[in-house]
């Protein structure tokens, strides 16, 4: 490798890994607690397992059936990189194996958490946190680690052409991207599978245990529980791990490929710009290694102090990565330097306010929230209609700051010159790298959260003391803060990561082109340009991608119309999943008074089973529809109508998935607020309707809401990896 | 063998004999045999010794024995209509509070300090009859009043617990009173603001009938039962008590219930 600089990847993502295992290594090491915390703990750490088995082994017989249709694309019809069936199998399997690992750390560091809660705070929330970092750590780490060897692999195997390097650079970066379909898909198993099971087992524990049989939260009665507790492991674990290691690896890969795309001109100029946002990464993994050992907090802490330390350890890293990446754009030499660090800094201040805004909306302890509770003296249906309308309003902050964030380093990146469409698009591409290159630490504050739920769920059923709860209430309490921040963020990093993924899809088309033998597109009044120097707008103009051509439109409504399909299948879907646990904790108390009575244990396996089964069962739709929609969109409305379905499917996507994150969020929230002490507080008329409201809006916030992020850069990437056939058998 | 049991049921009246602990009892009461029901339930444990005339005390020897299966008798029914009328304050033991979910909360005799005057009064009324009821005296003047037989609206007896009014106590037309959970706000305030400034009677009717079960987490002070010779206090825990001390009767009592 030519640039010296490259090397701070690998060398970052091995350190990731390494830190991850001291991580791992030190939990392991800390008391497990009682003989009774142990047995709940292992009743959850066995039941995530055995979900995370049965999806895997789902997951490998599509994944070795798509390999085999890939591999007879690539090697029977020639319309498909021949790389894909390997990189394919890989994405899916690191993607697969870094939500191992988190969900193994979690599940095992939740009775260490609740074990040293007994003695102390600062102990319990370093356990927590520095497991969560384990999930954070291993994901950067296998991404970049992946990312880097595909990389060093192409460059080695992919012979120079006749178009010269900066051709074969194009060429290389477009074939990595195939990596990113491995990883997509894996994500949009995990996501909406997941999401799935934790709603499942979270209404069917709420709906039988606490309002049929009126026994409370986390009752080990309650059949329930332990699929509620693994569902919490399941959903904002492994499948929050798996969207953002989607969202890291294809934000990487979109802007090398991007930055090859934008440098051709210059070989020099071009390999810096496909290394540049590789480093930026490692060296966002470094930093995040340093933020991992500021968090830390004082015995007696308050919610402001805890919330202050998880802070400093995040702010710090996004301070530290807003310095190092400009010292680093300087020495690796860079054209435009000012502008592609302004790009860096447009993602890493969007991701904040997104973040900031998700809080503002969903906290208890800002107004719209707070309306939303007062609403509730009026009953179920005025809750549920604020909360609508705060979900809806919510949008507007997130979508101008994503989009502020996407002009301002389109602008930055090419240097104030719209003309320079290569330029600003590889800006755009460096922006979603800047927001997700200290992932290592904000994915460990998302993993904190269900590591600290799941203490004060061992606590409380293993009867711990009053103190012993405060400390993991405290613990819990500053998980969900940082659970609603990390959607916000989630969202927000696959908006931009999938825009990005959208213009590479143009430089995958031109690769396509001269593989099928295009070598020169025709732009009509006669006028022709070489495939391999015509420039995005020659494409666009080769295509007719305008707002006036039919093909375009309907792509648009099309992909408009797959987000809403997808988000109703999703919502269906944990309606039907959980029925299916109502009727098996109805059941079980039904069949066994003494589970009631606390004289027999329930079977707590026989519940995670059902949601498992039901999770594999509904995600399969969902996920299918993501995969198709491109396809057939590509075979029936060409180039066109799939940019126009990308557009589509990422502008409604985007702005749903806020609203209903958000919306339930609130809900959630309003919920809280009111159990506080407010509007009545707990079995009062308005908590009655709060409850109604936050039951309407688990499915959103955490199955349909985080599934669409999944969506639009799975519609990106296969509609990236089909280009192939698009080309060559499009009806348009 | 098991010891015999007097419990005196206050939702619905009843009086019943058993052989289970006041615990048990509860459980049992409140879920049934095979928890397969649910519902709240006060009671008072009866002085076993206490007998008279109005009671089938027979039945407690007759049918209150050990099962052929060799289980205890749960519950013999001795009557279920005016009975807390019938028995004396003296003869009642501890008061227990059951969650529906069947958790049981024991509360002793304590010893009651009437409150300095001056402020309003809600009270919940459990049995005979089940309003709520605001006024302007304390717990003891208002179980003397709601008793005493020369007023046309009396009960020979009565069982209640006070309940949280937080600023409405000195302020019913201005106090804060968005956290009160109880329904139609604006009639409580009228009602006692005309206590406060108009009204010539001590009370006054808020609701006719409560349907919410009780309210605990609204209770101030605790239960209190008498009449116009006797009165029993019953403390309630405060809350830091109920999170530390009876944590798991107090997460069962405040589950919501939404049928």
């Amino acid at each position: 490798m030519n640039e010296p600089v490259f090397w701070i990847a690998p060398i970052a993502a091995l350190l990731a890994l390494v830190y991850a295992r001291i991580f791992f290594k030190e939990m392991l090491r800390q008391d497990e607690g009682s003989a009774l915390m142990r047995e709940i703990g292992g009743h959850v750490s066995r039941g995530a397992m055995a979900y995370l088995w049965q999806q895997y082994k789902i997951m490998l017989a599509v994944f070795l059936a798509l390999a085999a249709v890939f591999a007879v694309l690539a090697y029977h019809f020639h319309v498909q990189s021949t790389w894909l069936p390997a990189t394919f199998l890989c994405g899916g399997f690191f993607s697969a194996l870094a939500g191992y690992f988190g969900m193994r750390t979690a599940t095992q560091a939740s009775t260490r958490t609740a074990a040293a809660a007994r003695t102390s705070l600062p102990d319990a929330l370093r356990i927590a946190f520095r497991s969560g970092a384990v999930m954070g750590l291993v994901v950067v780490g296998l991404g970049l680690g992946n990312i880097v060897f595909w990389f060093i692999l192409a460059s080695l195997l992919i012979p120079g052409s006749d178009t010269g390097e900066t051709h074969r650079m194009v060429l290389i970066t477009t074939t990595t991207l195939t990596f990113g379909m491995g990883a997509s898909l894996q994500a949009m198993f995990a996501r909406v599978g997941g999401g799935i099971f934790t709603k499942a087992a979270d209404v069917g524990a709420d709906l039988v245990g606490k309002v049929e049989s009126g026994i409370p939260e986390d009752d080990p009665r309650n059949p329930a529980v332990i699929a509620d507790n693994v569902g919490d492991n399941v959903g904002d674990v492994a499948g929050m791990g798996a969207d953002l290691f989607e969202s890291y690896v294809g934000s990487i890969l979109a802007a090398s490929a991007l930055g090859a795309a934008a440098f051709m001109h210059d070989p020099s100029l071009q390999i810096k710009a496909v290394v540049a946002p590789i480093v930026i990464a490692g060296l966002g993994i470094l930093l995040s290694i340093l933020g991992v050992y500021l968090v830390k907090t004082k015995e007696g802490a308050d919610q402001k102090q805890l919330l202050d330390a998880l802070g400093r350890g995040i702010n710090s890293s996004a301070a530290m990565i807003v310095v190092v990446s400009l010292v680093f754009l300087f020495l690796l030499g860079m054209p435009n330097i000012w502008g592609i660090w302004g790009a860096v800094i447009a993602g890493l201040v969007s991701g904040v306010i997104i973040g900031r805004s998700t809080e503002y909306y969903t906290s208890p302890s800002y107004s719209p929230t707070r309306r939303i509770a007062n609403q509730a003296e009026g009953g179920a249906a005025t809750l549920v209609i604020a909360g609508i309308g705060v979900g809806m309003l919510s949008t507007a902050i997130p979508v101008l700051t994503v989009g502020a964030g996407t002009l301002l380093a389109f602008l930055f990146a090419s240097g104030f010159d719209a003309s320079q469409m290569n330029q600003g698009l590889y800006g755009v591409g460096i922006a979603a790298v800047g927001m997700l290159s200290t992932l290592g630490i904000t994915l460990a504050s998302d993993a904190y959260g269900p590591i600290a739920d799941n203490a004060g769920g061992n606590a409380e059923m293993s009867g711990l003391g009053p103190e012993v709860r405060a400390r993991t209430d405290a613990l819990d309490a500053l998980g969900n803060t940082t659970a609603a921040t990390g959607k916000g963020f989630a969202i927000g990093s696959a908006a931009l990561t999938a825009l990005a993924l959208i213009a590479s899809y143009v430089e995958v088309i031109r690769m396509e082109l001269i593989k099928a033998g295009t070598t020169v597109l025709q732009l009509g009044h006669g006028g022709t340009v070489p495939t391999d120097t015509a420039t995005l707008t020659d494409f666009m103009t080769y295509y007719s991608v305008n707002l006036l051509n039919p093909t375009v439109l309907v792509g648009v409504m099309v992909g408009a119309m797959v987000a809403f399909a997808f988000s109703g299948l999703t919502v269906q879907a944990v309606g039907r999943a959980a029925l299916l646990m109502v009727e098996e904790v109805r059941r079980q108390f039904r069949e066994d008074p003494g589970i009631l009575q606390g004289t027999s244990q329930p079977d707590y396996e026989r519940c995670v089973a059902i949601s498992t089964l039901g999770a594999q069962r509904e995600m399969v739709l969902p996920a299918v529809l993501a995969v198709i929609a491109p396809v057939l969109t590509g075979l029936m409305l060409g180039v066109a109508g799939v940019i126009g379905l990308l557009v589509g499917g990422l502008s409604s996507g985007f702005v749903l998935a806020v609203f209903l994150s958000n919306s339930g969020g609130a809900w959630d929230n309003a919920k809280k607020h009111i159990e506080a002490g407010h509007h009545g507080g707990k079995n009062s008329r308005a908590h009655r309707a709060a409850v109604i409201g936050d039951t309407v809006g688990d499915p959103f916030k955490d199955t349909s809401g985080p599934s669409l992020n999944i969506l639009i850069k799975l519609m990106s990437i296969v509609a990236i990896i089909m280009a192939g056939v698009t080309v060559s058998y499009s009806w348009l | 063998m098991a010891e015999k049991h007097l419990y005196l049921s206050l939702i619905p009246q009843a009086l019943i004999g058993s052989m289970l602990e006041p615990e048990a009892f509860g459980s049992y009461y409140a879920v049934g045999a095979k928890a397969h029901v649910k519902g709240e339930a006060i009671f008072f444990e009866v002085d076993p010794a206490f007998r008279s005339e109005d009671f089938p005390f027979h039945l407690m020897d007759e049918r209150c024995i050990t099962q052929p299966d060799g289980a205890p008798k749960r519950s013999v029914y001795l009557s279920i209509y005016r009975v807390l009328s019938r028995i004396p304050v003296s003869a009642l033991g501890n008061l227990y509070l059951v969650t529906n979910d069947g958790k049981t909360l024991e509360l002793p005799r304590s010893v009651y300090l009437p409150e300095p005057g001056g402020r309003l009064h809600l009270y919940q009324e459990f049995c005979p009859i089940t309003p709520m009821v605001a006024s302007r005296s304390e717990p003891h003047d208002f179980c003397n009043a709601i008793t005493d037989p020369s007023h046309p609206v009396h009960v020979p007896r009565l069982v209640f617990s006070e309940l949280r009014i937080g600023e409405l106590a000195v302020d019913p037309q201005n106090g804060a009173a968005d956290d009160l959970p109880y329904t139609n706000l604006a009639h409580l305030r009228d009602v006692l603001y005309e206590l406060k400034y108009n009204d010539t009677k001590p009370s006054k009717l808020v609701l006719k009938q409560v349907k919410e079960g009780v309210l605990y987490r609204m209770v101030q002070g605790g239960f209190y039962v008498g009449d116009q010779t006797d009165f029993a206090f019953y403390r309630f825990p405060d809350h830091d008590e109920l999170e530390n001390r009876y944590r798991g009767w107090w997460r069962s009592a405040q589950v919501t219930a939404l049928e």
